[in-house]
């Protein structure tokens, strides 16, 4: 009895040091300054929007928002096109050489972005990458492949051999015993990939925040990140931002949870 | 239709080796090459935009390493906040998973909620945190009051002596649910017979999680310790968000300096500090592989 | 065949891989790194069409607004034009505004802060100089001297502001201080019964690094009264350790039981509420807090008071100014003859009085009339004996920061000794 009392006290706690801050981030986008500060946990009596339309108005959200869907979308689908073949590569063929591709492309793994980031914004920049969102979706991608490899060469290497060779029995090639063996089977590793390639693009700060220069190119984080020089710590303000750039990964993590949970932690424990 | 297509597909099975091709070129070019460049950059005291630069050798990773307090600074605070956050976080998602390895409906919404800051992007957490932290009217400030601790009054990220420890604390409120599915799932492979019997044998709840739980545990427990130390040894966005741009010296780490040194047009300072930081996460993963992998062949 | 195409993979990898040492080993500079323009010591072309989208790249987000109604005055003016500001934190456009402006992607029109960031764009060649353009006429000579190096005027510093203690004068005047204190007895004296009436007597935003170094204009403005005393420390000339900033450093420990709770640990914007709504006598930023202060609903009439650390009649300086915010144009920039208009435009007294009391910031541009009662209740300070900021003189960020730190460090409790010493130590290292 007195256990499981405990158990509750708990996970009560927990809870509460988990919703407690968010409760206050939506409550808090909802209030005015002297209000957030007075009863930071209080519902919004007066709920004003003027908040959010600072945030996306002066804050500029609106194309960042743009911007982050664009560069998110794009690199997850640049990312996937890249490992998915070259993932089967290494599970199909045997041999020292397929080693040292996948050995190669999963290298990333261990090497942290910082090592590479004062040549690589040299080199960008001499490409006319900055300032881009190409530019971004291929640092993204690049940044993340190593993963995708990982985690997809892991499943395809799990794909009977006996398919393939059924396959080829019908006059398959790579290409169609790819298209037609290897993708159909690994959709729900193809999902969980995905997701996981989402949220690092959707959240990523650190090649905005070289590569990036003017409005034209900023994606949520950063323009977020630059809510602390123009709204200072207006919170309401700040809430409001968080609310809306945190909003699609919230809401798709509501519906689509096995595979956030699944992605997540399959990009956590990779390696 | 296909027939063309899968007939030059089945005569050249060749083609396979051109699957790689894409990727490899990417990434070579565009990681590969900047990292065997960071080399080059590191012996140089180039700034970043004049057209000349001089070799200097090893003279940079001499500073860094004999007369760079700053740079020592970074570090020490970067391996307190790892160690901090494996601890803390490490323990934290064990415990919750402890509680919520049964799969009842509330379990499961407890993990997902757990699991929730996860998706979160690291700026809007810093910025939650940053009103947590708040001295006056912020919420620990007010929860400290609530529970009559209203005299405390810590100075938060303001104290250059404790503040990785604010830093990892949220950290770890970041990052432990996702922690605590981990753990759930190497409970749940645990097979249940293993209780039994040990609770047949007449083993105490805390006997049993010491010889049956633990031991089975260890795989699970590697995984979390070892992304742990990585995910906190590279903390970047966070810390910009908490502690502005570029942040203090209490919050300043490995990743911040070298952005630090980036932005103050020392670029080859800024390589060879991103080199070193480099070998840091070799060392650590290399260590711990070495010290988790020893039960395992 | 399989073999054979290992075999070449292999080959093609190894290969691959040396050549992309090979590659690396290349030397980092040259190319597209040398400056773009051609020549960087010819002037804008002041004359041509001046037609085109002027990026204006700048870091004073509180000014967007009324930045926007002057350029779009401007674009109405000549049509063809159109003005985008392109608005980075200052933090950030600190650190980062060589890379955003080089090339000219951002920042037809450009800012600067005044001292490292200045010289160091005018190294980078990115100024198109404005030597013997007539918009030179426009400004008051002795202010201009911060956008000029070696004989040539690269940009114009637009905004003057005093990096002086704001004071709400209503609280001074309730505990009995009418005069400015004239030493440093006296000071101490004023906070003394500024406290006793319940104030905070010094509200100072020790946790927020851009801010937190404002005070220590004042505080190190007589205790070396030199024009480039900060420079001094980087060059080796002049010490933390050396009496003057020890002196300095004994100061702020003096000034602990005056500061707000935790003002180790306070923000910008947590001490600007303080003093906005009364609570505070004196706030250690500046005047540029003026409007920020009004716009959270600061009724009280405010003055500027430094404080005098030396004994009376020892003090060279009441306070200190700075002239920044340098505006520039674009070497590289494609729309030159559009961009220089602008900054003739801007440089007009009608429109600078527009930005000023709009902005509540006081402008270096000759014959301005104020309008705005803060800027006409500070006009008198702009013939005050005044010190050009020496914080700015700083060129690099780490120094700055470790001098800046020693001060929060010895509010925080550190020995004021032990304190010079870590500075020095991180000075003497970055200096090497």
């Amino acid at each position: 009895m007195t256990s499981r009392a405990l158990r509750a006290a708990c996970l009560a706690a927990a809870a509460a040091a988990v919703v407690l801050p968010l409760l206050v981030v939506g409550f808090g986008a909802l209030k005015t300054l002297p209000q957030l500060f007075a009863h930071p946990l209080a519902p919004p009596l007066h709920p004003t929007l003027d908040n959010y339309r600072r945030a996306v108005g002066e804050g500029g959200l609106g194309p960042a928002f743009a911007h982050s869907l664009a560069v998110t979308g794009g690199a997850v689908l640049l990312t996937l096109a890249l490992a998915v073949p070259a993932a089967f590569f290494c599970a199909r063929v045997p041999g020292r050489a397929s080693w040292a591709v996948f050995a190669v492309l999963v290298a990333g793994l261990a090497v942290p972005a910082q090592a590479a980031v004062v040549p690589q914004y040299v080199l960008f920049d001499r490409l006319g990458l900055t300032d881009s969102l190409t530019g971004l979706v291929l640092a993204d991608t690049v940044a993340t492949l190593p993963t995708a490899v990982f985690l997809l060469g892991g499943f395809l290497r799990g794909v009977p051999g006996e398919l393939y060779e059924a396959a080829a029995l019908d006059g398959a090639g790579p290409v169609r015993s790819l298209v037609s063996v290897a993708l159909p089977l690994s959709r729900p590793a193809l999902a969980t990939t995905a997701v996981f390639l989402c949220v690092m693009d959707w959240n990523d700060l650190l090649y905005p925040l070289l590569f990036v220069r003017t409005p034209g190119a900023r994606t949520l984080p950063l323009a977020l990140l630059d809510f602390q020089g123009e709204f200072l710590t207006d919170y309401p303000v700040l809430f409001a931002g968080v609310a809306v750039s945190s909003l699609p990964v919230v809401a798709a993590y509501v519906l689509l949870q096995r595979h956030f949970v699944a992605g997540l932690t399959a990009g956590a424990v990779r390696g | 239709m296909s027939s063309t297509r899968s007939g030059r597909d089945r005569r050249r099975p060749g083609l396979v080796w051109l699957f790689p091709l894409p990727a490899l070129a990417l990434s070579g070019f565009l990681f590969l090459y900047p990292v065997l460049q960071s080399f080059r950059y590191a012996l140089t005291d180039w700034d970043g935009y004049s057209a000349s630069y001089r070799d200097i050798g090893p003279a940079n990773l001499v500073r860094l390493a004999t007369g760079d307090d700053l740079f020592h600074h970074a570090a020490a605070n970067t391996f307190r906040l790892t160690a901090a956050v494996v601890l803390v976080q490490t323990a934290l998602a064990l415990l919750l998973a402890l509680l919520l390895v049964r799969t009842t409906p509330m379990s499961v919404l407890l993990r997902a909620l757990f699991f929730l800051p996860a998706v979160l992007s690291s700026v809007s957490v810093a910025f939650v945190w940053r009103f947590v932290y708040e001295p006056g009217g912020g919420l620990l400030d007010t929860a400290l009051r609530a529970v009559g601790l209203g005299g405390v009054q810590p100075l938060y990220l303001g104290d250059p002596g404790h503040a990785v420890y604010w830093l990892a604390l949220t950290q770890v409120w970041f990052h432990a649910g996702q922690m605590t599915v981990v753990f759930v799932a190497g409970l749940q492979a645990i097979p249940r017979e293993y209780h039994e019997a040990a609770a047949l044998d007449g083993a105490g709840r805390l006997a049993r999680f010491r010889h049956v739980t633990w031991p089975l545990l260890a795989p699970a427990a590697a995984i979390v310790a070892a992304y742990t130390t990585v995910q906190s040894f590279k903390a970047f966005d966070l810390v910009l968000g908490l502690g502005g741009n570029p942040p203090g010296p209490g919050l300043d780490l490995l990743s911040t300096r070298i952005y630090t040194t980036f932005s103050d047009d020392r670029f080859g300072y800024a390589a060879a500090e991103s080199l070193v930081f480099m070998a840091f996460v070799l060392l650590l993963t290399w260590v711990q592989r070495r010290a988790l992998g020893g039960g395992q062949p | 065949m399989n073999a054979l195409d290992r075999r070449s993979a292999l080959r093609l990898l190894a290969g691959t891989g040396l050549a992309l040492t090979a590659a690396a080993c290349a030397g980092p500079g040259g190319g597209p790194d040398a400056p773009r323009a051609a020549d960087p010591s010819s002037g804008p072309a002041t004359s041509g069409p001046v037609k085109g989208t002027v990026s204006f790249a700048h870091w004073r987000a509180e000014d967007k607004a009324v930045l926007a109604r002057l350029t779009a005055a401007f674009s109405r003016l000549h049509p063809g034009t159109d003005v985008r500001q392109d608005v980075t934190p200052s933090a950030d456009y600190q650190s980062t505004a060589l890379r955003r402006i080089r090339g000219a992607r951002s920042g037809d029109l450009f800012t600067a802060f005044r001292g490292a960031q200045f010289q160091q764009l005018v190294k980078a060649g990115v100024y198109a100089p404005l030597t013997g353009t007539p918009v030179l006429r426009r400004y008051q000579d002795a202010l201009t001297a911060p956008g000029a190096q070696g004989g040539v005027q690269y940009g114009l510093p637009y905004q003057l502001v005093f990096n002086t203690p704001l004071a709400n004068t209503d609280a001074l005047d309730r505990a009995g201080h009418t005069a400015a204190p004239r030493d440093w007895d006296g000071f101490l004296q004023l906070l003394d019964d500024l406290k006793a009436k319940g104030y905070t007597p010094l509200a100072w935003p020790g946790g927020d690094a851009a801010n937190a170094g404002q005070l220590l204009n004042t505080m190190v403005m007589n205790n070396l009264p030199e024009p480039d005393a900060f420079a001094g420390i980087e060059t080796g000339r002049h010490r933390v350790t050396d009496d003057w900033f020890l002196t300095t450093l004994r100061q702020y420990a003096q000034l602990r039981p005056y500061l707000q709770p935790r003002a180790a640990a306070s923000d910008a914007d947590a001490t600007l509420r303080l003093f906005a709504q009364g609570r505070a006598g004196l706030l250690a930023t500046g005047s540029f807090q003026t409007a920020a202060a009004r716009a959270l609903g600061a009724r009280f009439p405010v003055d500027l008071v430094a404080p005098i650390t030396t004994a009376a009649g020892r003090a060279r300086y009441e306070g200190v100014f700075n002239a920044t915010f340098i505006l520039g144009v674009n070497n590289a920039s494609s729309v030159q003859p559009a961009a220089y208009a602008l900054l003739e435009f801007l440089s007009e007294p009608r429109n600078a009085a527009a930005y000023a009391d709009g902005t509540g910031q006081h402008v270096t541009v000759a014959g301005v009339e104020y309008t705005n009662p803060d800027l006409k209740a500070l006009a008198p300070w702009l013939t005050r004996r005044t010190l050009l900021a020496p914080r700015f003189q700083f060129l690099d960020l780490d120094i700055r920061s470790a001098v800046e730190n020693a001060t929060v460090a010895v509010v925080r409790g550190t020995d004021p000794h032990q304190a010079a010493e870590e500075a020095q130590r991180v000075i003497d290292q970055k200096r090497a």
